[in-house]
């Protein structure tokens, strides 16, 4: 079997969706395309725009800042730190909009605390606290790890010279920062933007709840309530373009600017601390853990409390092996193609390999209810003309669709530390007359083992948060974590909804803690 | 890793479905733990196993079509009557043929084409301010585009479906145009943005960020017998208005969630002996005393809750214009700037 072959048709399996839309739109009817315009396109396109402005601003604050002080200087409970500011990844963004809806609410504990003990000061809590500001800071909350890891990496692998030259030249602390640390990360800090980016486009629960509407609301206003598919199409190949373009800047970027990196070189320690600045840059550091983890997860622990009277352990169990299992097989299987991808486009150097290697992480994009939904339509069709009946709720269905949505999490460490590793591995390989599968075996395996548990585990956690595909693609009597989660609390019943909430934040955090050290580790990040 | 590997193809096959018994497959909007409760009861009773999955109503109308003539779909059941109107418009329904299954239901409450049935309904009605209104202020859905309620209305988001129902009965009730001047004239009136969930407007009540809210009957059931004091206390603060009660007005908008068999459904005589369960007596107390809902047989009384706010005349509209109206009540929202 030509593996090109097989690696093309494999990605034609994964981007199903992308052909469908394009198919949809073939043939389209603008009349419906022009009522939008004339009428809601501006304002969506305002609110995703101001939305992605205010998770990025605060992202950038939130995730750079605490990454530039662990990487530069040594205090005490700096690993701490290192492992905790990655946590508030483990929590979707649905989760931590309704948490924080509720404590701020008239009825949360904060108004209530003033309202009866602080009357004269209640006036200033009282507040509609449902405002997009609000919902892009806690966007930002969740999601800054990605740009804080990637700035971490990236800070420490620069080493001490850059730091060293700078100090010479006389500039301070602020100007070496701006001036060349930030410029030479760039390709870094946009790399966590887009995985930033990508998620705000694709946020819908959240975003619904805030009376915000963007694209993606308006891909579904068109979809579900005016049965108008054509503009739903239209406006998802609007998304699709933008998120391409900013694909392709990214990927323009990351080929163009090549730092030379040299490890072992520590920057740490290059900065002094003194009493005062320690104080600060605690704070600095904290800030984002409390807000983004420890709080919401102790107000989701005392509602755990609260309710422990009606929870349903047998069930809970049930839901647990069920959201662990999907996310751990969807997550072997992306890891597996992803592999796969890299590796046959590293050694056949073939066009066709390359471009579909890169198209299939544009699925990503996409919200997930389109996924699932052309997936369905893709299927009826397959067996209408084959004749084979198909049950559509199904695991391997459900699995399908998620590796379709994840690959670009499972591709992308795994794709720059292929591109790494220099080509010469191969040919001494093959110089040795390694066929191909040894050369996967005793090169390939082995050198990019690092990235390939970080690809593992960022599959894993995003699946365990997933919500829209699980909900319309999973089989009956079947319930994750997170679709129970939701369930309660769409109907206001967050006190209910916290112990599956709980689970999927704390098997997150395990691996997440986990993958710090995985990371750490293998960097020698100091 | 290769020791997994039985137990992943284990965990595939033990979640796949057991044909040999007897089944109905049921599409739910309806995601109450009540509805499980239900299902379970029916089980025992009939020996017949309910399998349910639960999403949005918009969503497994898309499955279901996408799906074609292999759904493994018996029922349809939503809150919305106007995505079962929506469904049988899309050819996804079948009628039921069956008189039997809607004896003792209120005759205004059922399907005159034949192809749902009415489990429960509820209105969309208001709730006022103690402190700031006065029930004599308050009249009818048509007065709330009176200028003196500037600065005071409270409502969620139009992509709602609830607001999509009463706006679509505005739309068979008044006219298109009529309803296109209430809506410019209801958004000039807003106390804030469209946001938040039903029970959010009547948080916003209490704290004083506005005086009337649009909400759904039963939420105020829910907050009155919450566990949080605090909300019990909000539910307290305000009172229910059921609006077009007067002489010569059509009575309050009400939406029904209901039932609709699926086109192939391929266990269509369990799918009607659940239908017939779940408009039961039986059943019909199980959801009042739970959900607040009111019951589609009118020898069923409401929940002590919802029976103080006394009874209330109905807006007789067949309620299919509920789903009939909808895309000219979703334009005008997006026109009228109802966000």
């Amino acid at each position: 079997m030509n593996v090109k072959l097989l690696t093309s048709l494999i990605s034609l399996f994964l981007i199903v969706p992308l052909l469908y839309l394009v198919y949809s739109v073939v043939g389209l009817n603008f009349e419906n395309f022009t009522y939008l315009w004339n009428n809601l396109l501006l304002g969506y396109s305002f609110n995703t725009l101001y939305l992605i402005f205010l998770t990025v601003f605060f992202s950038l604050i939130l995730g750079i800042v605490p990454a530039w002080f662990i990487s530069t200087r040594n205090f005490r409970g700096k690993s701490f730190f290192d492992v905790v500011l990655f946590l508030p990844l483990a929590i979707p963004s649905y989760i931590i909009a309704f948490t924080y809806s509720d404590i701020l609410s008239y009825t949360g504990p904060i108004q209530s605390i003033f309202r009866n003990n602080y009357p004269e000061l209640y006036k200033y809590v009282n507040l509609d606290y449902l405002q997009i500001e609000l919902l892009g800071f806690l966007m930002a909350l969740v999601l800054y790890p990605y740009l804080y890891t990637a700035c971490r990496i990236s800070f420490s692998l620069l080493g001490s010279n850059y730091i060293n030259i700078a100090k010479n030249l006389g500039m301070s602390q602020f100007q070496t920062f701006f001036k060349i640390i930030i410029p030479i990360s760039r390709v870094s800090i946009f790399s966590g933007l887009f995985l930033i980016i990508m998620e705000v486009l694709n946020e819908y629960g959240a975003v619904k709840y805030f009376g915000v509407n963007t694209f993606t609301s308006g891909i579904f206003r068109s979809w579900y309530s005016m049965q108008d598919i054509n503009t739903a199409s239209i406006l998802a190949v609007c998304l699709l373009t933008i998120v391409s373009l900013f694909f392709i800047l990214e990927r323009y970027t990351s080929s163009k600017y090549r730092y030379n990196y040299k490890s072992n070189d520590s920057v740490s320690g290059n900065y002094t601390t003194n009493k005062f600045s320690a104080l600060y840059i605690y704070i600095i550091c904290l800030f984002p853990f409390l807000l983004g983890f420890f709080i919401p997860v102790i107000y989701i622990i005392n509602n755990v409390f609260k309710t422990i009277n009606i929870i349903d352990f047998r069930e809970l169990l049930t839901l647990s092996f069920n959201s662990f299992f999907l996310a751990a097989i969807s997550s072997i299987v992306i890891v597996f193609l992803a592999i796969l991808f890299q590796f046959i486009k590293k050694i056949s150097k073939s066009k066709i390999v390359f471009f579909f290697s890169e198209i299939v992480s544009l699925t990503y994009a996409l919200p997930g209810a389109v996924i699932a939904l052309s997936l369905i339509l893709l299927l009826a069709f397959i067996s209408k003309i084959t004749g084979i009946s198909i049950v559509f709720g199904s695991l391997i269905i459900l699995i399908y669709a998620y590796v379709m949505r994840y690959m670009a999490v499972g591709i992308s460490p795994l794709r720059s530390s292929f591109e790494k590793h220099p080509e010469s591995f191969d040919d001494t390989g093959k110089n040795l007359g390694m066929n191909n599968f040894t050369l996967f075996k005793k090169i390939h395996l082995p050198i990019n083992k690092t990235s390939i548990y970080i690809a593992f585990i960022l599959c894993f956690v995003d699946i365990i948060k997933e919500l829209p595909i699980t909900l319309i693609l999973r089989p009956f009597n079947f319930d994750t974590l997170a679709v129970k989660t939701y369930e309660y609390a769409i109907e206001e019943m967050i006190a209910k909804s916290s112990i599956y909430s709980l689970i999927i934040i704390l098997l997150g955090a395990v691996l997440l803690i986990f993958l710090r050290r995985i990371i750490n580790k293998s960097l020698d990040v100091s | 890793m290769k020791k997994l590997f039985p137990l992943f193809a284990l965990f595939i096959l033990a979640c796949s479905n057991d044909n040999s018994e007897q089944i109905v497959n049921m599409y739910s909007q309806r995601h109450y733990d009540v509805d499980q409760l239900q299902y379970d009861n029916f089980e025992k009773i009939t020996g017949i196993k309910v399998n349910v999955i639960k999403a949005n109503a918009d969503e497994l109308i898309q499955r279901m079509r996408n799906e074609g003539e292999n759904s493994p779909a018996d029922l349809f059941i939503t809150v919305d009557v106007g995505k079962l109107w929506q469904a049988s418009e899309m050819d996804l329904l079948q009628k039921y043929n069956d008189e039997s299954l809607t004896e003792g239901i209120t005759k205004s409450l059922t399907d005159p084409n034949g192809f749902w049935v009415p489990v429960t309904y509820r209105s969309r009605i208001l709730v006022y301010s103690n402190e700031r209104v006065q029930e004599s202020d308050l009249s009818t859905y048509e007065d709330l585009a009176n200028e003196k309620w500037k600065g005071r209305l409270l409502v969620r988001s139009s992509s709602n479906s609830y607001n999509q129902a009463l706006l679509s009965s505005l739309v068979a009730n008044l006219g298109e145009e009529v309803t296109q001047n209430w809506t410019e004239a209801v958004v000039s009136n807003f106390a804030r943005d469209p946001k938040g969930n039903d029970r959010d407007q009547v948080k916003a009540i209490a704290a004083g960020q506005g005086d009337v809210a649009i909400v759904n009957s039963y939420y105020i059931g829910l907050l009155l017998s919450s566990e949080n004091e605090e909300e019990v206390n909000a539910g307290k603060s305000i009172s229910v208005f059921f609006p077009n009660q007067g002489d010569g007005q059509r009575g309050s908008h009400i939406n029904v969630s209901g039932v609709a068999l699926a086109k192939n459904a391929p266990n269509k005589s369990n799918a009607l002996k659940l239908i017939e369960y779940l408009t039961s007596d039986e059943a019909q107390e199980i959801y009042v005393n739970n959900t607040f809902e009111y019951s589609v047989k009118p020898n069923i009384d409401p929940n002590d809750i919802v029976k103080e706010w006394g009874a209330f005349r109905k807006d007789p509209l067949d309620l299919n214009m509920l789903g009939s109206k909808r895309n000219e009540a979703i334009r005008i929202f997006d026109s009228g700037g109802w966000k």
